[in-house]
């Protein structure tokens, strides 16, 4: 895990790095003022650029072994500071979306399986592949259509805590969370349709049937549980690129929270705050991995770990 | 009287047959290509021709799908809006799906540390979410047609590969792979034939998928302002600012583009599927 997270780190380093020009002239530049030679050297020694590539990458990796992940470039606090003030909206956000996404998901990818080739199949099958295919932020402004044409009402702009108001929170966050969920549990609903299919087709899902359990019975206990296992794997991994889906819903919502800090770091060009958030991605991924791989464990015995 | 049994339907006859729902979606896509290669002929007003005078016109007569805040015509931005989005899906696609497959059958062929390398590499970049490493190369190389193409291809290529590899891999320990080396064959024609045939399945599926995911991630990016600038037409600009802005006074603005987006997408998808089921079986995505 750490030598992944070391390498990620390496790779990021010198995407930022490959950037044609100087990042400093770049953003003095693109202001639109006139700068002058020293202006420029004072910034770049501000921000750590004139000493060498491995000084530069010793200071930042001696920065991330002490929970520092530097200053932003563009408002100049600490980038922890930036991302923490915004984690607790994104992480909830990703929350609800994941219960929306399992709600959803394991029912209708259960019955499209149990109802093989039936209409209920055809009706699940749709519904999961356009998942796929509506682009959440076009699925968040039909929400915002919906909600303006019948309530006169948006959610607000100004994030509300859970535990400040719980109502005023979830009606604030649950139109984003069912722009993101959608796509989720598309993902999830096919997953748990083809493993649950696969499963049906055991020696030992006939058995329980032979032996006259009641349906529902031989589906919950012995084909769904065995099915779970990728269907759990999809979850995780879905969740920790969950981001992915927020840095569209959160700009339609004006949300402001990770992905919108995502988005804001790339039009003004924060080069230490992509480099931040972009490895927070990778842990969380890498994570995740690990997570699921003792969830794995921990579902089925049969999988032992030296 | 003899009856002959009737010859099975073979190729593109047997395909639609058996897979209606990928028929329709490979027939959309084809209408798509066609409106937008004729947008110039087919399109009643050009795309760019603002009209003051008739700001936010409702679908009607003059307008079919109704105008922007600009008075421009929205269905003729959607008509040349499928030339961006069709010109950007298939570039990065394209390159990223064929990229990825040379370095997915090197990697399996060579095997060893070549191999250690760069599925060491794809791993880093699969930790990412396809949108956030196209966002990240977009930072470094800037917005525009052509960086995007770049960004999108870039960010497919590890995911292709992984698949492509895999598949290669299942023929590498093949005895007819082992008597075509005994036979003194060298890596160029052992893999152009007999590595190359065997990926061709995934490759076709990975780049069908590829291309729906490249159409989708380029309206996404555009939207967040990080693709095509304005005022090139393409789909996810469409959606962004006034789409948004004045969606309850002109919802036309908001509703066409991102119907355009998801029915093209959706096409792509279910041809995917039904090309994944007719050609591999084995692979699921």
């Amino acid at each position: 895990m750490i030598p992944t997270l070391l390498a990620v780190a390496v790779l990021v380093f010198v995407l930022v790095r490959v950037i044609p020009g100087d990042v400093v002239e770049l953003r003095l530049v693109s202001g639109g003022t006139f700068v002058t030679k020293q202006v420029v050297e004072a910034e770049r020694a501000r921000l750590g650029l004139d000493k060498s590539l491995w000084r530069q990458f010793g200071d930042w990796m001696t920065g991330i072994a002490r929970f520092d992940l530097g200053t932003s470039m563009w408002t100049g606090a600490p980038i922890t500071h930036e991302i923490g003030i915004r984690l607790q909206l994104s992480l909830q956000l990703a929350l609800m979306a994941t219960l929306i996404a399992v709600a959803v998901a394991i029912p209708l990818g259960t019955i499209a399986a149990v109802r093989r080739g039936t209409w209920a199949d055809a009706v699940v099958q749709v519904i999961s592949v356009s998942g796929l295919a509506v682009p959440s932020f076009w699925l968040g402004i039909l929400f915002i259509l919906f909600l303006l044409s019948y309530f006169h009402w948006l959610p607000p702009l100004t994030f509300t805590p859970l535990w400040q108001n719980p109502r005023a929170n979830l009606l604030q966050l649950i139109w984003p969370a069912l722009a993101v969920g959608y796509r989720y549990s598309a993902v999830t609903t096919r997953m748990t349709r083809s493993s649950l299919l696969e499963v049906l087709r055991e020696d030992y899902v006939r058995t329980a049937w032979s032996k006259g359990l009641a349906g529902w019975r031989v589906v919950r206990h012995h084909a769904l549980r065995n099915a779970l296992l990728p269907v759990v794997a999809v979850i995780g991994l879905e969740f920790a690129f969950l981001i992915g889906g927020l840095v569209v819903t959160e700009q339609v919502f004006n949300l402001n929270g990770i992905g919108k800090l995502f988005v804001d770091a790339i039009s003004h060009r924060d080069y230490t705050l992509i480099q931040g958030l972009m490895l927070l991605v990778s842990f969380a991924y890498i994570v995740m991995n690990l997570g699921i791989d003792l969830m794995h464990a921990w579902l089925d015995p049969r999988i032992a770990y030296q | 009287m003899i009856v002959w049994p009737r010859p099975r339907p073979r190729g593109l006859a047997r395909f639609v047959r058996k897979y209606p729902l990928g028929a329709a979606g490979g027939s959309l896509i084809l209408v798509t290509m066609a409106a937008a290669a004729f947008a110039g002929w087919i399109a009643p007003r050009h795309p760019l021709d603002t009209d003051l005078l008739k700001m936010f016109a409702p679908p009607g007569p003059g307008h079919w799908l109704g105008t922007d805040a600009f008075g421009r015509d929205i269905l003729s931005r959607l008509l040349y809006g499928a030339r961006t989005a069709l010109l950007i899906g298939f570039s990065a696609s394209l390159s990223g799906a064929t990229l990825g497959a040379v370095v997915g059958v090197i990697s399996a062929y060579f095997g060893g540390t070549t191999d250690l390398l760069i599925q060491r590499l794809a791993d880093i970049m699969i930790s990412f979410p396809i949108i956030i490493l196209a966002m990240a190369i977009v930072a470094v190389m800037g917005t525009g047609t052509f960086n995007l193409i770049v960004a999108i291809g870039l960010s497919f290529i590890p995911r292709v590969e992984l698949v492509v590899r895999a598949s290669a891999l299942g023929v590498r320990r093949a005895p007819y792979l082992e008597a075509a080396r005994a036979v003194g064959a060298g890596h160029r024609r052992i893999i152009f034939r007999h590595m190359v045939p065997n990926v061709v399945a995934p490759y076709l599926v990975m780049l069908t998928v590829m291309l729906g995911q490249a159409i989708l991630l380029e309206a996404s990016l555009s939207f967040l302002g990080l693709g095509v600038a304005e005022p090139t037409p393409a789909w996810g600009l469409m959606l962004s600012g006034a789409a948004v802005e004045f969606v309850q006074r002109a919802p036309w603005m908001a509703i066409f583009p991102g119907l355009a987006i998801s029915i093209t997408v959706l096409a792509f998808n279910v041809l995917g599927d039904a090309l994944r089921d007719a050609l591999d079986p084995k692979l699921r995505t």
